[in-house]
């Protein structure tokens, strides 16, 4: 009896996602599947992570990677299969590093999924999932799906999506692009807006940027911030302020040179900047819409 | 010190910096502002030969666009006469190639620059093509010449892999030029392994990546075949125009602005920061020849 319970015990940690870094992963997948061999696995954690993916190791530590697993099939004649399995430490940043490249809406696999040409990726949890076999196959998409499959099953609990996206209006959201992160570099993803970090964004921090359709062409662009303390919110306002829109007064909506309109609010911690508005009031829609939401849930409490 | 920014909104103003981060950064049309001065002088050619519909490289196409690019770029006409401008019997030749998997190189260019600088009478052993493994190669330990060449890509950390870029090999710990989207890269061309031994520049845009997802970054559903190269000596120049072409290739294809993601502020600094070279499209010189369908420049 004091195995089983012990085995349930083990096999309860190993899925709740409680203990994240207990899913043995090595003797979950398969050793083989349908003519795809095993041929070898390798772990990495933060310390070697720049081995493994030349140059964009970056990318992962910016969202708090913990540590990879990664296994490798073999087939005659087949692309290999490369399986990875990073562990992000937080649903938060595992749904970060997977809506950084989404382009669409899909949840075939885990609570978001995306299939390009041979590689496909996914996120549940805290883990972030790529599959990759290229160029792809019938014979090696199918089997990706497969893997993917057993992974997706194996990962039993869901993980919560960053709370400030709830502070998302969602008149005109594309929703597909929606970008979360802790980490200035990705403040220009859609939009450059400056080559600092004039926005004091950190790892801290909990920054979000969205895109919302203008009858008039372009897409005006929401960025959302949520700082650790009200004093980090302020000197990030201030130095916005200074940075970007030093003409800011008593008004917070500014025309600038391209005609397109920046606004900006803060809420105590959370500070909203909308940019490439192309009317005042699509600026002004969108920070009455983030306020109204703040003050309806409890991310301030 | 505390470090100077650039805005957007400081990019929309007509000064110099307004040019290069306009045309890097905003993707804008680069405006013909007269500029004074000697400009940087970049060679764009294409052919639609160079390539059959699976990618197989036409060796003898590739060779004679490098050729050509070459007499281009040293106003000869003579392809001999216009290697002997840029490499000496006496020369020792490091030629710095990438090997990353998905887009490397391609061999037959690597071998061929190898060959026009024994023609140039650089002796055998005193030649050596690597990447990685160049800080343990006696040549390029010993070097008087560097052959930079590279295909261009987008990279997850620091916007594209660039010519630039290209030199992190040079250095013992390339993490320790990571920080701020590798920013400071060009300084890396200032180190005495490196200083003004440059003398060709070659940015290859056969079918350059311009655009990645997932760990690995590469999918050759975001490459297109170019058929291009770009030559230069001045190796901020040769990628900012490159740059201009992976914009504009990304707009097409995502209809859309879809700026370089992080942009590619290396480049940039090369020019304002580190003086390498010029990132300003007004003070480029770019001669395009060959094959002009679809060119976006």
């Amino acid at each position: 009896m004091f195995i089983i319970i012990c085995l349930i015990l083990n096999m309860v940690i190993m899925t709740s996602g409680q203990n994240p870094a207990e899913i043995k992963w090595s003797s979950i997948l398969p050793d083989s599947i349908s003519g795809w061999q095993k041929s070898e696995d390798k772990e990495f954690n933060g310390e070697n992570l720049y081995a493994h993916i030349d140059g964009g190791a970056e990318l992962y530590l910016s969202y708090g990677f913990r540590s990879l697993y990664n296994r490798t099939f073999t087939c005659p004649d087949q692309p290999d299969l490369i399986v990875e399995i990073f562990d992000m430490g937080s649903a938060s940043n595992a749904f970060g590093v997977f809506a950084h490249t989404r382009e669409s809406i899909d949840s075939t696999f885990g609570q978001g999924s995306q299939y390009i040409a041979g590689s496909l990726l996914f996120w549940k949890d805290h883990y972030f999932i790529s599959l990759l076999g290229s160029p792809e196959t019938d014979s090696s998409r199918q089997v990706l799906f497969k893997i993917a499959r057993q992974i997706d099953d194996t990962i039993k609990h869901e993980g919560t999506l960053p709370e400030i996206l709830t502070l998302l209006p969602s008149d005109g959201l594309i929703q597909s692009i929606v970008r979360y992160f802790h980490h200035y570099i990705w403040l220009n993803t859609y939009y450059y807006i400056a080559d600092q970090n004039i926005l004091h964004i950190d790892q801290n921090c909990e920054a979000m940027l969205a895109q919302y359709k203008q009858s008039e062409g372009g897409a005006a662009l929401l960025l959302v911030i949520k700082y650790p303390a009200e004093e980090k919110a302020i000197k990030a306002e201030r130095s916005f302020v200074d940075s970007y829109l030093p003409e800011a007064g008593k008004t917070k909506t500014i025309q600038v040179e391209d005609k397109s309109w920046v606004s900006y609010n803060r809420q105590q911690t959370i500070l909203s900047i909308v940019f490439n508005s192309k009317s005042k009031s699509i600026a002004n829609y969108l920070q009455i819409e983030v306020e109204r939401k703040i003050k309806s849930t409890l991310i301030l409490k | 010190m505390k470090k100077r920014f650039y805005t957007r909104r400081q990019f929309l103003h007509n000064t110099t910096a307004a040019a290069i981060g306009g045309a890097l950064y905003l993707n804008l049309p680069v405006k013909a502002n007269i500029q004074s001065g000697q400009k940087s002088r970049v060679i764009l050619i294409r052919d639609a030969d160079v390539l059959d519909s699976a990618n197989k490289l036409n060796k003898n196409v590739l060779t004679g666009m490098v050729d050509q690019a070459v007499c281009a770029l040293t106003d000869q006409t003579g392809i001999q006469s216009a290697w002997n401008q840029i490499i000496f019997p006496q020369d020792i030749v490091g030629i710095k190639t990438n090997s990353w998997t998905d887009l490397d190189t391609p061999q037959e260019l690597e071998s061929h620059l190898r060959m026009r600088v024994l023609e140039c009478g650089v002796k055998e052993n005193n030649v050596s093509i690597n990447d990685r493994g160049l800080l343990s190669d006696k040549v390029f330990l010993n070097a008087t010449a560097l052959i930079n060449t590279r295909p261009m890509r987008t990279h997850d950390w620091s916007g594209v892999g660039t010519l630039i870029k290209n030199y992190i090999m040079f250095v013992d710990k390339p993490w320790e030029y990571h920080d701020d989207s590798c920013a400071d890269l060009a300084s890396i061309w200032k180190l005495p392994l490196v200083r003004n031994k440059t003398r060709l520049n070659i940015l290859v845009m056969l079918t350059p990546l311009f655009h990645g997802v997932g760990p690995h970054h590469y999918n050759a559903k975001y490459t297109w075949q170019y058929k291009g190269i770009l030559a230069g000596f001045d190796p901020v120049a040769v990628d900012a125009t490159g740059v201009r072409i992976i914009q504009a290739k990304r707009k097409e294809y995502f209809q859309e602005e879809r700026p370089i993601n992080p942009p590619p502020k290396h480049i940039f600094l090369a020019d304002t920061r580190h003086h390498l070279g010029t990132a300003d499209p007004n003070k480029i010189e770019l001669i395009k020849i060959g094959w002009s369908e679809g060119i976006f420049i």
